[in-house]
């Protein structure tokens, strides 16, 4: 393509020079490419839990019982009412941040670390804390439970 | 030889063979000055950079209140190659802005807006201002504390304009306080309505440069008259070509090595019901007007200090987009214009210093 | 001239005034919730003559304030869920007793309430609001004065105040933390009793009593006669626990009874063990989470984990209180297994670091390597042509 110039050095020397910028080009078209591609492959977890998380089964979860899940960076708690019922809540207390259980005795949501309670609407009804339960809406697909926050 | 069987099938339907002739027989002027004409490229290249990241980020990116801030944690976080994409697109953001600002006072400086490319100057400071409103808008996505208390700051500028201001302002907030609505408005702003009319101004802007080629400065050509050597003609392909290749290359790894020990940071996600943070600053190219405003006494002439200072900067603009209808072509004026230039610079590189050093702790 | 008697008598019945009120008896009954509630200074004042009010003697203010406020039907009328066992319970606290006996230096109703300016108890500028109540209690208790012809000491309110719960109070805001009468009671206000001042606790360590009730201690305590809590915690100076109290050595709480020889020695120090091993994964796993994100990476799934470490140290702690190897080991082994997950994903994060480093150097290199290539090209192309 090039007029043919005879300063330059050998027809060899030249086509070694093009080889060599062909060889680093492709690499560094290749550290390019790479990441790219890697980055248009979907991810394991296909998106955040910012909105809605899984709860794992409905059918395992019996009348009267509870499990604390992990939604986003906070721990949230499902629990099946004595009567059927799901409902779902933050489980982060509102006093000094512990991690609640659901007590079936007691029947009601409960904070080992000051002896506070919650009642089934989430409400704080006894002892240290402040404020209710964040209430979370409950769906179930498939037996699959999925909490999600209400806007 | 296959090769030349297809080239010879495209040639038959598409104008390659053309375009490629014109460009083996095209020129650039090499002269003393002739390093300043890499910014116009370096700063295309950058724009490439911007709208091939972007893309990327757009694929996991979602522009709600409720989930920006996550999406970009889970870019970063869980995409693989994800925080690269993402810290080389905020980086690259910043030295286009650098470029584009280098650009326009080189072709200042070197008069290279006189006639007859008063029209590719025009499109160039157009391109600047868009270069501007992207990253205004752009900044605000991520919904951090930070981009938050500065959209507000910055918007709030804008209520100095009289009769109209108010009505800009909603405008671009799409509301009257900054909320999810003025998120969901700047990112349709930054990948739709920019992008379009960025690509009808860059097509014009490049198709100007070529029709006209690339301007000598007056002070060369006048040394060009007594001594030949001052301006050769540099063959575009392949000299300026593979020196254009070898800038771009370079950003490219500086680029590179910026995103892996200066990562961009989530900060925090923004909370409006909270009181702003200390030291609210809109980002470092806007800094010099944010520093000037806060010089501005409260009032000048009995009008209010903060309208005068958008009027002069306005003002301002609109002589710098003027600036080759306004400009003659004595060597008197081309002087003034030079001082001019200069002036603008240093007042504006002091300002953003002033400004960086008040945070500094 | 009647103004003038008036002024003379309440300056000779000064010294005799039980509360410390406001000089203008009148201008503060204006703001008092029982002007709003329509009486007039004859309700209590009814035997003086107008102008020439006295304070009641200190026996008689009681059973004065009891007139309304024992009487159900009477009090319903403002607050249909008002209490009206007030002086019920006065009667019984160390307060009331001695008062009955005809001490008058103890605390009647007016000197915690106010006299003139009363005001509800859930009204913020009430002396017996929760944030001022140990004020108000410290007023006697804290004198030492008034404290040693009683035979007490003077220093519990100064304890108290180097307390977690007055931390918990006082600089966190915290309503539910305990004040003077939230153990010893407001109205009834006594010292508990030794077999009861654990009741107390349990109100909110609920947790901590339920372990204790279960474990070897109850009975132990009860046998020896040591109150259950006190023992370890203290009752009023209550400061935050420490790993280092569990142990056979010298400074250890343990170490008031146990001593290094016999079985029990050898279960406190694997529980010892325990803690400062988890301790020491907790604070490690922090240090290496915190390195990887000041060096820019995000670690997210290391700061869930070490959130749920500490909450498990906690429980670990909480299991103490079982004296007993098993439940708290569990504990223990699961704080561990969490603080060792955030120090992989602190580890994690920072290998990564270097993975992208080094393919940053690839890259670069691969990088530096065309550049320099592409530049002997350069170098090696046509001369420009002459103009």
């Amino acid at each position: 393509m090039h007029p043919v110039d005879p300063r330059i050095s050998a027809p060899g020397r030249r086509s070694v020079l093009n080889w060599l910028l062909g060889l680093w080009g492709g690499g560094v078209c290749g550290a390019v490419l790479y990441p790219v591609a890697r980055y248009l492959a979907p991810p394991d977890v296909p998106e955040a839990a910012t909105q809605s998380v899984l709860a794992g089964s409905a059918q395992s979860l019996v009348p009267n019982s509870g499990r604390v899940v992990p939604f986003g960076s906070r721990p949230a708690i499902v629990i099946r009412t004595a009567g059927g019922d799901l409902r779902a809540f933050s489980a982060t207390c509102t006093h000094l941040d512990c991690t609640v259980q659901y007590r079936p005795d007691l029947q009601r949501i409960w904070c080992a670390c000051h002896n506070g309670q919650y009642d089934l609407t989430g409400r704080n009804v006894a002892g240290p804390p402040p404020r209710p339960l964040e209430a979370f809406d409950v769906n179930v697909n498939d037996d699959q439970i999925a909490l999600s926050r209400r806007s | 030889m296959r090769s030349g069987r297809i080239r010879g099938w495209l040639d038959e339907r598409l104008p390659i063979g053309d375009v490629i002739e014109t460009l083996r027989h095209k020129t650039v002027p090499h002269h003393r000055y002739s390093l300043w004409y890499y910014f116009g490229g370096m700063t295309l290249f950058l724009f490439g950079i911007q709208v091939g990241t972007g893309a990327l980020l757009l694929l996991y990116y979602r522009p709600s209140a409720a989930e920006a801030y996550e999406s970009v944690q889970f870019i970063v976080t869980r995409v693989p190659f994800g925080w690269l994409v993402r810290s080389i697109h905020a980086w690259s953001a910043n030295l286009m802005v650098a470029s584009a600002v280098a650009h326009l006072f080189s072709v200042l400086f070197l008069h290279a807006y006189r006639r007859p490319r008063e029209l590719t100057w025009l499109s160039g400071v157009l391109l600047l201002l868009l270069t501007l409103a992207f990253g205004f808008t752009g900044y605000l996505l991520p919904w951090n504390e930070v981009s938050f208390f500065a959209t507000r700051v910055g918007t709030d500028i804008a209520a100095a304009v009289p009769l109209i201001g108010r009505g800009i302002v909603r405008f671009m907030r799409g509301g009257d306080d900054v909320t999810g609505a003025t998120l969901t408005r700047l990112f349709g702003f930054h990948v739709a309505v920019l992008p379009a009319v960025a690509t009808g101004l860059v097509a014009l802007h490049l198709l100007l440069v070529q029709r006209h080629g690339m301007s000598v400065p007056p002070s060369v050509e006048r040394r060009a008259a007594g001594d030949p050597a001052a301006v050769r003609a540099m063959p575009f392909i392949p000299h300026f070509l593979l020196r254009d290749l070898f800038a771009w290359t370079l950003v490219l790894a500086v680029l590179a090595a910026l995103s892996t020990f200066y990562p961009w940071e989530l900060g925090t996600k923004a909370d409006p019901f909270a009181p702003a943070p200390a030291g609210i600053r809109p980002e470092w190219y806007f800094l010099w007007a944010f520093e000037t405003l806060k010089h501005v006494p409260p009032a000048v002439a009995g009008i209010n200090g903060e309208l005068v200072a958008v009027a002069v900067m306005a003002a301002g603009a609109l002589v710098a987009l003027l600036l080759p209808f306004l400009a003659g072509h004595t060597p008197r004026t081309r002087r003034v214009v030079v001082w001019a230039g200069g002036a603008a610079l240093v007042f504006m590189a002091i300002m953003t210093g002033l400004a960086l050093s008040a945070v500094a702790p | 001239m009647r103004t003038t008697w008036a002024a003379l008598i309440v300056l000779a019945l000064w010294p005799a005034r039980g509360s410390a009120q406001a000089p203008d008896p009148a201008a503060a009954f204006a703001g008092d919730v029982h002007a709003s509630a329509g009486l007039t200074c004859a309700a209590c004042h009814a035997s003086q003559r107008p102008g020439s009010y006295s304070a009641p003697p200190r026996t008689a203010i009681a059973p004065l304030c009891a007139t309304c406020h024992s009487d159900a039907a009477y009090m319903r009328r403002f607050d249909p869920q008002v209490r009206v066992d007030q002086f019920l319970q006065y009667q019984t606290s160390t307060h009331g007793r001695r008062m009955a006996a005809g001490e008058t230096r103890v605390a009647t109703c007016t000197d915690c309430h106010g006299a003139h300016g009363i005001t509800r108890v859930r009204d913020a500028r009430a002396p017996v609001a929760p944030l001022n109540v140990t004020t108000t209690c410290a007023r006697c208790h804290a004198d030492p004065a008034r404290m040693q012809p009683h035979g007490r000491t003077a220093t519990p309110p100064a304890d108290w105040a180097a307390s977690v719960h007055a931390a918990a109070l006082l600089e966190r805001g915290d309503t539910s933390a305990p004040t003077c009468a939230a153990c010893h009671g407001s109205h009834g206000a006594t010292p508990p009793g030794v077999t009861s001042v654990a009741n107390v606790c349990a109100q909110c360590h609920l947790r901590e009593a339920e372990l204790f009730r279960a474990s070897p201690k109850k009975d132990i305590f009860d046998a020896i006669g040591q109150p259950e809590c006190l023992v370890c915690h203290n009752n009023h100076r209550i400061e935050p626990p420490s790993d280092h109290w569990v142990g056979v050595q010298e400074g250890a709480v343990c170490a008031q009874c146990h001593d290094a020889s016999g079985d029990s020695a050898k279960t406190i120090g694997t529980m010892r063990q325990a803690l400062d091993g988890l301790a020491a994964a907790v604070a490690a796993a922090d240090v290496s989470v915190a390195r990887a994100e000041r060096a820019g990476m995000l670690v997210d799934d290391g700061r869930l984990a070490l959130r749920a470490a500490r909450e498990q140290q906690v429980q670990a702690r909480v299991l103490v209180h079982a004296f007993a190897a098993e439940p708290f080991a569990a504990a223990a082994a699961d704080g561990a297994a969490s603080a060792q997950r955030a120090l992989d994903a602190g580890e994690a994060a920072s290998r990564e670091l270097q993975v992208r480093r080094t393919g940053l150097g690839v890259a670069t290199l691969l990088i530096i390597a065309f550049l320099v290539t592409l530049w002997i090209k350069v170098q090696r192309l046509p001369d420009l042509p002459p103009p």
